[in-house]
């Protein structure tokens, strides 16, 4: 096993060599004799030491001085730093706490404590970087499922309206930016990092009431009439209507913020905006920074009709009112940064855009965490700290949490988990529990061991969607999960944290969507590329298998159209394919193919003759006083071969002999078919 | 005579310091070092050369060697010599330095004899070494 680095620092050997002597049976030593030589290794092995023991009183720098660089260089961050000492004025203590110190150890030295303090403290700094990790994952997790949904909103109006897809990202990270730099200015607008950022994803949907504006409008050529002005005039409102019309989530922060910015993006700071005419500050700040954003990239952007225009210029058109009327303070904003926001508009300032911000989250609530403790019980609140930040993120998100190891075999849920699922908080051998399996499904366990064995140190997450039965009720969940790997060379698995979202609504969505994808509407039967689909993917599953392929179609079904109907038709459309259902399992594919014609798929074993025959003779029938006849060809894929195509060809050179031999029958090809004219095309012509 | 007795001859408590260092191996090794610690050679040459800053540097290791060891009587000195030179009164100072001188040469003394006795099984010169 790989032993952890710890540094000592004294200026007396013995000291140093007494220390070394206790700890040096579970860790690697380092020693420096002053503060200047402690600095040096510092820099020289920073990602390698886990813990410095610190002397005070040393010549060269002092410990205060190796505190003051630790800080200045940020390592004191990831390094804990135990003081050692005799001096017991509580001036120095505070100082040294006030400094980032983790803990003290006073001489004399006793073997056990100095070895229990250094453990405690390398523990509390490991469970804080998974707690971080942890934390950062959720965040980032969540914002990029919400960024991927607005981005592809925004991209849906961007399409329509003919724009390129850069102006969505750059309104975005000009806003960021103008916001950032408002912060700096004044507080007059009490903005945090949080509001900025609500404020940036938000502004990506300013435009999405031109969805329902008129197409002919929306990408007319010239100018626009006073009348057609007028109508895309409403796109503001129609966006923010729209928001609100999401009842569930009217109330959400990220709601209100996009709807205000919506409403009032073509507000002016003059009062002679729309659609409301609100004026100064009584236009939300959020909208006044999207509108200014809107006005500036649509001049610094290339369009069809123009050049881009450089940034002094389109300033200067703004700040003469060229473009509108806006709050001077933000003005200056965009005139102060001219260089950033060059260089923003070069990269499009897209990509880094997401990364960032779910850091600068994450830095800020560790700041907040780390800097206001007072110093003598720092320790025990940077602890608790962790704790109301865990709470606070499962309290937020209503997620299932836990946390497995393999050494014991236990898997650990949040109390409200536990309560949720209706199972014990602390559940031993998970493999082998009843209640869990109840939970999870016969197969849930072994399908988390299974995601779980494709991690691996570098890329330890991995999610997966499966159904959890709880509280009377099997929902789909999303299952996020984070393996935990030691840091012996090379790294053994430990253990994971995850977490279960209830996603059932969406995922049924999802399948709603997909089944209305795949399926036919009239008839509800398969459509022909899902059957395309299936079909390859079944022969590919179980290539020995037996298959069939039977193409058949109506007769004289354009003779019911034209003598009853076209309503009359489709109900003997629907007749037939209700007929055909019937007829087969459900693992057999049945397909609407296009018009009257229908194509099935069977996996068979024994006579398929018979079976053949069968469905043959429950096809045909009367719907009404109609009688319905088909005719049909079929093919073996023995005799045809075991390709989609293949089959298809000869089941309709069948199709098309069956037709010439009088309709009302059907018949299986064989190899005297083989340069067989086509039925179908034949048809369709 | 043994380390034990040389403990009870400084004045000093033995088992207190074999109960905190939990080995009388790491007890004799850091014993036998202290004869080697420069501090105290460094305190004397400060103080004769009125090198104050030096001289509290020397008198605070040593007092804080002393506290490792468990030499109550010379930790003692040598703490009161520290707080003095630390507060910057170099009269008092002057005058605890004597204390300290005779506590250093008790406590020596009895380090030597115990390494010269019988039933010691090291020899003198041999270094342990300290697994560094």
């Amino acid at each position: 096993m790989q032993k952890g680095n710890i540094l000592i620092v004294d200026d007396s050997e013995m000291n140093r060599s007494i220390l070394a002597d206790m700890l040096e049976d579970e860790y690697a030593i380092l020693e420096a004799e002053d503060g200047v030589e402690a600095v040096e290794c510092l820099r020289e092995r920073i990602g390698e030491i886990e813990l410095v023991l610190l002397d005070i009183v040393m010549p060269r720098m002092d410990g205060f001085g190796v505190l003051a660089s630790m800080n200045q260089n940020g390592w004191i961050e990831d390094v804990p730093v135990i003081m050692i000492s005799s001096e017991s004025g509580s001036a120095q203590v505070a100082r040294a706490y006030d400094m980032g110190v983790s803990d003290f150890i006073s001489r004399p030295f006793d073997a056990l404590v100095v070895r229990k303090r250094v453990l405690n403290t390398l523990l509390l700094y490991a469970k804080q970087k998974r707690l971080m990790a942890m934390v950062e994952q959720q965040i980032s997790e969540t914002e990029r499922h919400s960024n991927l949904m607005i981005e592809i909103l925004s991209h849906i109006v961007e399409f329509r309206n003919g724009e390129s897809g850069a102006h969505i990202m750059h309104v975005r990270a000009l806003t960021d930016l103008v916001l950032r730099a408002l912060m700096q200015k004044t507080d007059r607008y009490h903005l945090t990092g949080a509001d900025v950022s609500r404020i940036s994803v938000g502004s990506a949907l300013h435009d999405i009431g031109k969805i329902v504006i008129d197409d002919h409008i929306l990408n007319k050529p010239g100018r626009l009439t006073a009348e057609e002005f007028e109508i895309m005039k409403t796109h503001s409102m129609q966006g923010a209507n729209m928001l609100d019309a999401l009842t569930a989530h009217r109330d959400d922060p990220l709601v209100r913020t996009a709807y205000e910015i919506c409403r009032w993006h073509h507000e002016r700071y003059d009062g002679r905006g729309y659609p409301d005419g609100l004026a100064g500050d009584d236009i939300p700040i959020s909208a006044q920074v999207v509108a200014l954003a809107d006005v500036y990239d649509a001049l610094t952007s290339p369009r069809v009709y123009k050049a881009p225009i450089p940034h002094e210029k389109a300033v200067e058109m703004i700040r003469d009112g060229q473009c509108g009327t806006f709050n001077p303070l933000l003005l200056e904003c965009l005139e102060e940064n001219a260089e950033s926001i060059r260089q923003l508009m070069l990269i499009g300032g897209e990509e880094g855009m997401a990364k960032r911000e779910s850091v600068n989250i994450v830095k800020d609530t560790v700041r907040t965490a780390t800097s206001g403790a007072a110093a003598s019980d720092r320790t025990l609140r940077l602890l608790d700290n962790e704790r109301m930040k865990h709470s606070f993120f499962s309290a937020l998100t209503k997620d299932i949490q836990f946390e497995y190891t393999i050494a014991p075999s236990m898997l650990t849920m949040t109390e409200w988990s536990a309560k949720t699922l209706g199972i014990d908080e602390f559940i031993p051998d998970p493999a082998d529990n009843e209640s869990l399996r109840a939970v999870l499904g016969e197969d849930g366990w072994d399908r988390l061991q299974e995601e779980l064995r494709q991690t691996t140190p570098e890329r330890p997450s991995v999610s997966y969607d499966d159904q959890l039965t709880y509280g009377g009720q099997t929902r789909w969940h999303r299952i996020v999960l984070r393996s935990i790997w030691s840091a012996d060379t090379p790294p053994k698995f430990e253990g994971a944290m995850g977490k279960a979202t209830d996603i059932h609504e969406t995922h049924e969505k999802m399948a709603a969507l997909e089944k209305k994808a795949t399926r036919d509407a009239m008839t509800g039967l398969l459509n022909r590329a899902a059957a395309v689909e299936r079909i390859t993917a079944r022969m590919r599953e179980r290539p020995d298998s037996h298959y069939a392929m039977a193409i058949f179609d109506l007769d004289f079904f354009k003779i019911a159209n034209d003598q009853y109907g076209h309503q009359f038709g489709d109900q003997v459309l629907k007749t037939v394919a209700d007929r055909l259902r019937h007829s087969v399992r459900g693992s057999d594919i049945a397909c609407r193919a296009g018009g009257d014609e229908f194509l099935l798929f069977l996996e068979y074993n024994t006579d398929i003759e018979r079976t053949v025959d069968r469905i043959f003779h429950n096809l045909c029938g009367y719907y009404e006083d109609y009688e319905i006849s088909v005719t049909m060809g079929v093919a073996l894929a023995s005799v045809a071969g075991r390709s989609y195509e293949e089959l298809f060809r000869a089941a309709d050179a069948a199709l098309y002999a069956a037709k010439r031999a009088g309709k009302k029958r059907y018949h299986f090809y064989d190899e005297s078919l083989r340069d067989m004219l086509s039925a179908i095309s034949d048809i369709d012509e | 005579m043994t380390l034990q007795e040389s403990y009870k001859a400084m004045g000093a408590d033995y088992d207190e310091v074999l109960g905190r260092l939990r080995s009388e191996r790491l007890v004799q090794k850091f014993v036998l070092k202290f004869l080697d610690d420069p501090s105290y050679e460094l305190l004397l040459t400060s103080m004769a050369a009125g090198n104050w800053e030096d001289a509290f540097r020397a008198s605070h290791t040593m007092k804080g060697v002393c506290q490792n060891l468990g030499f109550t009587r010379l930790g003692k000195s040598s703490s009161e010599l520290t707080e003095a030179l630390r507060a910057g009164d170099t009269a008092t100072a002057a005058s605890l330095l004597d204390q300290v001188k005779a506590d250093y040469e008790q406590t020596a003394g009895a380090i030597r004899a115990s390494q010269s006795g019988p039933e010691h099984e090291h020899h003198p010169f041999v270094r342990v070494p300290s697994g560094k």
